[in-house]
């Protein structure tokens, strides 16, 4: 690395001419695309990177699985065994916000990729100014969590907010809802503003995939005399369906370890009908300072969390293999 | 796309019809785009007005959708009554640390993910995924534990440091897919030319993964300009506070004005979503590079 210090580093020649021959070379030309040739190279990149990783992730996340086998009482710490997990089976509030969390992660996957695909499909028509509309529609992804949750309890607000007043002048709705106090409202209410934070993210990767498919394929479609639900079913969507299937498993775990929106908003409530798992764990380790038992139930969390994206890549693979087999007999 | 070829396809039935039915057709796109911008930037925009006009008119109902009056009074009075411009410094300094952080070990952990072959490459490159999985909310209480006893807590440094510990997996698969899309030939040729495996990292791996290098460094300045359950953990210290913390502090707060807090939300969002405007082509090309195999 040292001898090759000659040329300043980044340059943007091209390589050829950037690169001198160099005689001596510390690594082998047998050690090129890896072939190990007694190479210690990767040892040394990989060595900073894990134990990084290690001490600050890593560690941790053994540290939690080993907290959540013990009960620290009054200073002191013992090993309970099974304890803290027996405590999490029976408590009706653990298994409630697992299913809030299997509802919301759900309904983000949907929301997303809907609003995702529909935007990539709008921004994908030709019409004057479409870079510009591109970059205005992915602001909400920049935006940050605070700011989001500030603007939407405000217009959301039951006394002066705006949507109250679109509400009634729509549809003609003249009470004051309260969106964030009950249950059914103060979960959708969640679904949209996360909604409308994350989506961009995923109409511009979606947007990425369908501008790689070939215009041709809708030539020859259109020369069929094939309408655009027909091409869109056709040909859009089938190519869509690998990288769709990525995004519902980034949608996932995105969902999965939402904290911030949910917390500052309703905190949880009403009651528990927004407390999915990652808020629930929040609670119990900083409000009722029950270390070990939030603990338990992050280890709960991390088994739930690796098993559905699992089933999901077995399914995802499953899914492209099918679609391979059908083109390959058709 | 569609004109050439439809012209051709619909021309027969009579030109004017076809021509017609065109225009019908784009005025009909038009309106889609707008009526979707409009409902996807309205919360921005009543962020804006809430900040600029007078606080009454924001309180009134039914409100008005445009802006009454005009006002900086927020915005100089929030700066007055809070401590708001340390807290965006101390942001900028953990967001630092995170950025070159993150991106000084993306580098070798792509390259390690895209150009080596070695015992236990598959492992590593679970190990990072797996690190992804973890629910924040999850790792925060050990995490807290092991940093007070390194006495790292009221410490921004430190939480720089965890911010880069998070982030770094998802640069090193970002930088990897960007790393996967320069041609084999060009890093061949470099090695034809006597490079060593770390000189056509420099020469030209990293060159041509700029668009990677700028997405991986958005998405750690991201991470930590908009984190608040780690700052909310470790930072217990008004003094320190990071701006996001800050700033969440005054929702539901009955000392902060409504247009300050609105204020606040805007000046804390103007710097991410500039940066996005002006890094736009990088990051969307940066994110996608894996996207479009």
């Amino acid at each position: 690395m040292a001898t090759t210090s000659n040329a300043s580093p980044g340059v943007l020649d091209p390589p050829r001419k950037a690169v001198r021959p160099r005689r001596q070379n510390s690594f082998t030309s047998a050690s090129q695309k890896g072939a190990g040739g007694g190479s210690r190279l990767h040892l040394k990149l990989l060595a900073p990177i894990l134990i990084f990783e290690g001490l600050f992730v890593i560690y941790p996340i053994v540290k939690g699985i080993l907290i959540s086998f013990q009960q620290t009482s009054f200073g002191t710490t013992k090993w309970v065994g099974l304890a803290n997990f027996s405590k999490m089976v029976n408590d009706p509030y653990f298994w409630a916000s697992v299913r809030t969390t299997f509802e919301f992660t759900l309904s983000m996957v949907v929301v997303w990729l809907t609003l995702g695909l529909g935007v990539a499909l709008v921004t994908n028509w030709s019409f004057k100014g479409r870079t510009l509309v591109r970059g205005l529609l992915a602001i909400p992804w920049a935006v940050p969590d605070i700011p989001t949750v500030i603007t939407f309890t405000v217009m959301l607000d039951p006394n002066f907010g705006i949507l109250n007043r679109f509400a009634s002048v729509l549809f003609g709705v003249n009470h004051h809802i309260l969106w964030f106090s009950q249950s059914n409202l103060a979960f959708i209410s969640i679904v949209a503003m996360l909604g409308w934070k994350g989506f961009p993210f995923f109409g511009l990767i979606i947007l990425s995939s369908l501008t790689a498919i070939p215009d041709d394929l809708y030539e020859a479609a259109m020369a069929d005399g094939a309408g655009a639900l027909r091409r869109f079913r056709s040909i859009t969507f089938p190519a869509l369906v690998p990288t769709l299937s990525l995004l519902a498993l980034l949608a996932f775990i995105f969902s999965f370890q939402q904290f911030t929106l949910i917390y500052l908003t309703t905190g949880g409530g009403p009651g528990q009908a927004t407390s999915t798992i990652a808020i629930y764990i929040y609670n119990t380790a900083f409000q009722y300072f029950n270390y070990n038992y939030a603990a338990a139930m992050g280890v709960a969390g991390l088994v739930l969390a690796v098993f559905a994206t699992l089933i999901f890549v077995l399914v995802e693979r499953r899914v492209i293999r099918a679609r391979y087999l059908q083109e390959g007999l058709g | 796309m569609t004109s050439a070829v439809g012209a051709i396809v619909h021309s027969s039935p009579g030109a004017l019809w076809s021509r017609r039915r065109k225009r019908a057709k784009r005025a009909l796109r038009y309106l889609v785009i707008v009526g979707v911008s409009v409902v996807v930037l309205f919360p921005v925009y009543w962020m804006v007005v809430g900040t600029f006009q007078p606080e009454a008119d924001t309180l009134s109902y039914p409100p008005s959708l445009f802006f009454k009056g005009f006002t900086f009074d927020a915005i100089t009075s929030l700066f007055k009554d809070q401590p708001l411009a340390s807290w965006i410094l101390h942001s900028f300094q953990v967001s630092a640390v995170t950025v070159i952080i993150t991106v000084t070990f993306a580098v070798p952990g792509a390259y390690l993910l895209s150009r080596l072959r070695f015992r236990g490459s598959g492992a590593f490159g679970f190990l990072l995924l797996f690190t992804q999985l973890m629910p924040g909310a999850m790792i925060v209480v050990p995490e807290l534990e092991w940093f007070r006893f390194l006495h790292w807590t009221n410490n921004l440094w430190a939480l720089g440091i965890v911010y880069a510990a998070f982030s770094t997996p998802l640069g090193c698969w970002i930088l990897k897919s960007s790393f996967d899309n320069v041609p084999n030939d060009l890093v061949d040729a470099g090695f034809v030319d006597g490079c060593s495996q770390m000189g056509t990292l420099r020469r030209i791996l990293i060159p041509l993964s700029r668009s990677g290098l700028v997405a991986v460094a958005v998405v750690a300045f991201f991470a930590s300009w908009n984190d608040y359950l780690f700052a909310s953990a470790f930072i217990t210290v008004r003094s320190k506070y990071t701006a996001g913390l800050g700033i969440s502090t005054f929702i539901g707060n009955e000392v902060v004005e409504l247009y300050q807090l609105l204020a606040a939300g805007l000046i804390f969002s103007i710097i991410p979503v500039a940066l996005y405007l002006v890094a736009q082509r990088h990051i969307v090309r940066g994110l996608t590079a894996g996207a479009l195999k």
